[in-house]
């Protein structure tokens, strides 16, 4: 997109707070959560080439780092930090944990390691349950602090109210997700066309061509698997404060499940593998769908007993990764630009 | 430069020996031929020198370094640039990105610096260089085109593009002439002997174009079934009785 069109995109972002309703609100913030994590996950397994399952697990970290460093000291483990040094430093912990599996991606490839990245979301299930004095345990979970910006809460605390409309905790979260998914974004834009980007391009297409050409490939994708994960931690700590509650797995399936690491893969998928661009509109179809079918359903009428809103949703990226598969396999993110080569064709 | 020297080779695949006990000398700004017939060794003994595999005997050294003992990407940063047989590039990207791989080593930088747009300016004066090295390989019409839309001759000059970028004081050349026509071949042959005297790299080349090999090279090294069968100059080799066997596959 040109730097133009990003104007008005901004300011209807800026401007939506002000006219949606909460439960939209928190849609849009959910399908925010989902892109941060889709720009790691696409970095890693679309720039760089490396299959990953383990997303949901470093989203857990995240999540966990968050909420121990900024919690209150008591019946569970605090440090008591300030909430923006704690999204810092959880964000960092993730990077860390995301750097020591790389080596095992200098062992295994492909669907491989695929499957060896899953054995930590089975990790973070156990450790979910175990470390109770972290993560407050599956019954209860535990509550994270209040996200605060050099005192600013972001919660209903405080009157503040701009053109008529109160600007409470979910408007206020609002803003602060939409700034550090441009932050994510414009970060991953940059890093993609300058030397680290290139060097995980080679990695993915070949190891061998990459190391003569002087790439040390096992820091290449030690370096792709930290930022990835730190991308994954974000998401983790957007995604307590979106709840406003940590709350570890029962099962594999859940927050930090499989299916969250599934679904990630599908937004980077649906958007194009390695786009940037498209791993954000492959969250609002991935995340999207099934908030929005949720805020609909009533008015729809479609959703009796099993048939719920995620399900559909389900069915509904599952075929969209069978069609980008088929037809276009450069994802949502190549629709645009073939498109216009068609114009182009057409007219002349 | 200093020489390229490789002692007493072997390297082994389980039970087939690609190369057995071979040893040459790369002396500073030579261009240098290793041929041979199919299936002898050169892909193979490329792999040895860069780092790719790992002999079972022997030893390379550049000047005084050992380069058995480094990695592949600190073989590469010693000066030593590699074209690949079939070109190793991402056809995805285009010729530039790609070519600017090849500066990997002599830039800094990683995705914070990247992401907050602090090497924008190193950027710049990489990619200008990555320019001029295409057009002096004759591709600078095709910098920001994908890779995969071009023909593979231009692939082929890009591959050369990126071992350059490296700035290298020795080449690797794996059969640069192969797919090419014989027009292009012989501006190939131009550009290689350019290289040498203008860039002032030595080159090892690999190819089994000849004419190419004979009219450029000072110095060739004859493999055959992993062995040295000969080693001189191009008058002295191809009148080798050895080598006229290899290639003719006579059986006196
Ligand atoms: N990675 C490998 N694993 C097993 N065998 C290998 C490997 N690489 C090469 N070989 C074998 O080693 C021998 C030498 O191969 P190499 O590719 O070096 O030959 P070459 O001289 O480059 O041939 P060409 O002219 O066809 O490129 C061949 O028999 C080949 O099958
Ligand atoms: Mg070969």
């Amino acid at each position: 997109m040109s730097r133009l069109a990003w104007i008005p995109v901004g300011i209807v972002l800026l401007l939506l707070p002000l006219y949606l309703e909460a439960p939209w609100l928190k849609a849009g913030q959910y399908m925010m959560i989902g892109a941060v994590g889709a720009i790691g996950l696409t970095l890693l397994t679309g720039q760089a080439g490396q299959l990953s399952l383990a997303h949901g697990f470093f989203l857990l970290v995240g999540a966990t780092s968050y909420t121990v460093l900024a919690g209150p000291k008591g019946d569970h483990l605090g440090l008591g930090l300030d909430p923006l040094i704690s999204l810092v430093g959880a964000v960092a912990i993730s990077a860390l944990a995301g750097m020591a599996f790389a080596p095992v991606a200098g062992r295994v490839r492909g669907i491989y390691l695929g499957v060896a990245s899953l054995s930590l979301v089975f990790l973070g299930l156990y450790l979910g349950q175990a470390a109770e004095s972290l993560t407050g345990g599956t019954s209860t979970g535990r509550d994270p602090a209040t996200f605060k910006l050099f005192g600013f809460p972001f919660s209903n605390e405080g009157d503040l109210v701009v053109a008529g409309v109160p600007i409470r905790g979910t408007e206020r979260i609002w803003y602060l997700f939409l700034a550090l998914l441009a932050l994510a974004y414009w970060l991953a834009r940059g890093a993609v066309r300058t030397r680290i980007g290139r060097a995980w391009r080679a990695v993915r297409d070949n190891e061998a061509a990459a190391a003569a050409m002087g790439v040390d490939v096992r820091r290449t994708k030690a370096s792709v698997f930290a930022v990835s994960s730190a991308y994954a931690g974000l998401a983790g700590v957007m995604t307590v404060l979106w709840f406003d509650i940590l709350k570890p797995d029962e099962s594999e399936y859940g927050t930090y499940g499989v299916n969250t690491s599934i679904a990630f893969l599908a937004m980077v998928i649906i958007g194009g593998l390695g786009s940037v661009g498209g791993a954000v509109i492959g969250a609002l179809v991935v995340f999207g769908l099934p908030q929005v079918l949720t805020l609909y359903s009533t008015d729809l009428g479609w959703f009796t007993g099993s048939v719920t809103p995620v399900l559909v949703s389900s069915f509904v990226y599952g075929a969209a990764i069978v069609l980008v598969v088929l037809f276009e396999p450069g994802g949502l993110a190549a629709v645009g630009p073939r498109v216009k080569h068609r114009i182009r064709e057409l007219r002349s | 430069m200093t020489e390229l020297v490789l002692q007493n080779v072997s390297l082994r695949f389980g039970g087939l020996i690609a190369l057995d006990d071979i040893s040459f000398t790369v002396s500073p700004g030579s261009l240098h031929a290793l041929i041979g017939p199919n299936g002898a060794g050169k892909s193979s003994c490329f792999n040895v020198i860069s780092g790719l595999y790992r002999p079972t005997a022997g030893t390379v050294r550049l000047g005084v370094q050992d380069l058995l003992r480094l990695a592949p990407h600190r073989v590469a940063r010693l000066g030593i640039g590699r074209a690949f047989q079939n070109t190793a590039l991402s056809p995805h990207s285009t010729v530039l990105d790609n070519v600017l791989l090849g500066r990997h080593a002599l830039t800094r930088g990683g995705f914070l610096a990247g992401g907050l747009r602090l090497t924008s300016r190193q950027e710049r004066l990489h990619a200008a260089r990555a320019r001029e090295i295409c057009d002096f390989l004759g591709i600078g019409a095709s910098v920001d085109r994908p890779l995969g839309a071009l023909p593979y001759g231009v692939a082929k000059l890009a591959d050369i593009a990126r071992a350059l970028a490296t700035e290298p004081s020795l080449l690797l050349l794996d059969e640069p002439a192969a797919g090419l026509n014989t027009d292009e071949t012989a501006e190939l042959a131009a550009m290689i002997g350019q290289i040498r005297t203008d860039l002032d790299i030595a080159v090892l080349l690999v190819e089994h174009d000849m004419e190419l090999v004979m009219g450029i090279a000072d110095q060739v090294t004859v493999l055959d079934f992993g062995r040295v069968i000969a080693d001189g100059t191009p008058a002295d080799v191809q009148t080798d009785p050895d080598v006229v066997k290899a290639y003719l596959g006579v059986t006196t």
